[in-house]
């Protein structure tokens, strides 16, 4: 029989991120929001409470959490608020291809420094001409000696203009596709770094975004992750661990704009009684709560079989799809709940709305996820 | 220094309170309970002076049934106490008479070295705020309640403080050991990291078990009856269309109903 308790540590851990989500984030999320302010004081005191780099093993500095705990941790996060819940976790997707490709020693030489303090790292994969289609990257590494020399330029790239360190993704010979990739670690104290400004966006607007530009970047060769072509390979396996906690961060969107409804809906009064007593309005919430419960399941699932070491492209990507449409489904409703209210940016539905979409494209589009899936399917009934 | 402080598990500040079927108790199946309020104060003070007096020992103390109180020890230990003691409660209910947990408090306190023992004004649920002077009298120690801006002068070795009275703010000293009720840290309760509260839930505990305590007064003071107020009422919502509409009704209730003025 399957066991959907948690257990003492997921609960102390989960609550620990509750009280930071409801304490320190949420009271200014509004305010971070609307003038599209960084809040720096906050990621740094969730690094210093441990809340910043979880999927780390402890040995090298972070807080080595299973994938089930980071879903927790992250889904009361966004709750508070998705946009610097997705700053706060970006260095679990930047760190992660050296968790997974990485030497020994590199992991020691990158890791341990980088997590003894408040440091932020940026995940490089995105181009201004390519997504979803990741085997198509542009940017060049030409081998020079016992370096590379990288040139091109990534967009989209979560926290850029305020990291210190990229894992970047570029190709040593575009014929190659998925085959020529290489992944990277570079400072961005590396001459020819350059992260462009940050981008003005519809959600998430705690969270910065920017470009990166590599000019000539000598890197080391060895600051390669894996080997020579091995880099599409890492990315993808990156992805295959962070598209998860992706569901569990709509779950915490989604959570909160049922909640405010519901509050709402038990005190907005039509027709002489509050409005939570009209069955319309029963019926939004009934299909709220059945789609949040159905998209936490799928998560905790997809996450349960990732952390037993077995095979969850299919559950990942039906967690992350399922969860994020669910969380633009419930937060449309949620406005709907509040009324015209609901459409003002004074209450807090809006802004749940414009940071659930962006949980539909980040970290593979809902589109690539429905491919994935479709072939994860076919392939049993080939 | 040796430090330690006292703590009660108390109730989630968002649990819903209700009497148990008894009428006599609340009724807490299934609510949390946590580290809170004057409590968590306590547990701050200690640790800052433990940072202020290097070499310094934190010890905490907690009397009550074991699931509840275990909580509330591993949240002290994660948040930097050294060690936790759990004093196990007879399954009573949730409030025992103020003397009897005085007692049993001491009895744990006695074994351990204490130049300061610290607890919360008040607690955080039944904030009857007698237990600081009733467990300095179980322990033969002075005690003050109400503690506030609290150092210690390691030449002196005293102990400082201060106290709101109506008069003003009083100043103390005092020499170990004494009991002191905390009003207020001198900082905002910090929060525990992540990996300390992973490290508290593997730590042991040590237990003091109901067989070596002293015999506890629990008929001292018992509850008799426990009721939720009545739902309040008299409130009157005006519907109106106008801000004119609005007045000229209020002020009639006001005159009419609530006869505040003629």
């Amino acid at each position: 029989m399957p066991d959907f308790s948690l257990t003492d540590d997921q609960t102390s851990v989960r609550d620990l991120a509750r009280k930071f989500a409801r304490t320190e984030m949420a009271p200014r999320a509004a305010e971070c929001d609307r003038k599209s302010l960084f809040p720096e004081d906050i990621y740094r005191k969730a690094w210093e409470l441990g809340l910043m780099n979880l999927n780390v093993p402890t040995e090298y500095g972070g807080s080595g959490l299973s994938l089930l705990d980071q879903c927790l941790i992250v889904e009361e996060l966004s709750y508070g608020c998705a946009g610097m819940t997705t700053s706060i976790i970006a260095n679990c997707l930047a760190l992660e291809p050296i968790l997974l490709g990485g030497t020994p020693e590199q992991k020691t030489r990158f890791l341990k420094p980088f997590c003894a303090s408040y440091n932020l790292a940026s995940f490089g994969l995105t181009e201004p001409a390519g997504g979803s289609d990741a085997g198509a990257l542009a940017t060049r590494a030409t081998r020079d000696g016992d370096h590379y020399v990288i040139s091109g330029e990534k967009c989209f790239i979560t926290n850029a203009p305020n990291a210190s360190l990229f894992t970047v993704f570029a190709t040593t010979d575009p014929a190659l596709r998925t085959k020529g990739i290489c992944a990277f670690v570079v400072p961005r104290s590396t001459e020819g770094v350059t992260p462009g400004k940050d981008e003005e966006k519809m959600g998430h607007r705690a969270s910065s975004t920017g470009t990166v530009r590599f000019d000539s970047v000598r890197v080391p060769v060895a600051d390669r992750l894996g080997a020579e072509g091995e880099g599409f390979s890492i990315a993808m396996r990156t992805l295959d661990q962070t598209r998860t906690p992706i569901g569990a961060l709509a779950n915490g969107i989604a959570q909160a704009a049922m909640e405010h409804a519901a509050r709402y809906a038990l005190q907005r009064k039509s027709f002489g009684k509050p409005i939570a007593e009209h069955q319309a309005i029963q019926i939004k919430l009934a299909n709220m709560a059945q789609s949040i419960h159905a998209a936490r399941l799928l998560t905790w699932h997809a996450a349960w079989k990732i952390d037993h070491g077995e095979p969850a492209t299919l559950e990942s990507s039906i967690a992350k799809t399922f969860a994020s449409d669910s969380a633009m489904r419930v937060a449309d409703e949620a406005i709907q709940v509040f009324g015209g209210y609901g459409y003002m940016k004074e209450y807090p539905v809006e802004k749940l709305l414009r940071d659930a979409k962006l949980t539909q494209i980040y970290e593979g589009s809902n589109e690539i996820q429905r491919t994935v899936i479709a072939r994860e399917l076919l392939r049993r009934y080939a | 220094m040796e430090i330690v402080v006292c703590v009660k598990p108390v109730p989630d500040a968002e649990t819903k309170l209700r009497p148990a079927p008894d009428g006599r108790t609340l009724d807490l199946e299934g609510a949390k309970f946590v580290l809170a309020g004057y409590d968590e104060s306590a547990v701050e003070q200690a640790l800052l002076l433990k940072d202020a007096v290097p070499g310094s020992t934190v010890r905490v103390v907690s009397f009550g049934p074991p699931g509840r109180t275990e909580e509330v020890l591993r949240a002290a230990l994660a948040l930097g106490c050294d060690t936790a003691t759990l004093v196990e409660s007879p399954p009573l209910a949730h409030s025992a008479d103020v003397r009897s947990v005085a007692r049993a408090l001491a009895a744990a306190v006695k074994k351990l070295p204490h130049d300061l023992v610290l607890v919360g004004k008040q607690s955080g649920d039944s904030e009857a705020g007698m237990l600081p002077t009733a467990l300095a009298q179980a322990l033969g120690h002075p005690g003050f309640n109400g503690a506030v801006e609290l150092k210690f002068d390691p030449t002196q070795k005293l102990f400082t403080f201060g106290r709101a009275s109506e008069a003003g703010l009083e100043r103390w000293e005092c020499p170990g050991p004494v009991v002191l009720g905390l009003q207020q840290a001198g900082n905002d309760p910090r929060t525990a990291k992540l990996q300390n509260i992973l490290k508290s839930r593997r730590a042991t505990l040590d237990k003091v078990s109901l067989a070596e305590l002293p015999t506890l007064d629990v008929a001292g003071a018992t509850a008799e009856a426990f009721q939720l107020p009545p739902p309040r009422t008299g409130a009157k919502w005006i519907e109106y269309k106008t801000p004119e509409e609005a007045a000229t009704k209020l002020v009639r209730l006001l005159k009419e109903e609530a006869k505040v003025f003629p």
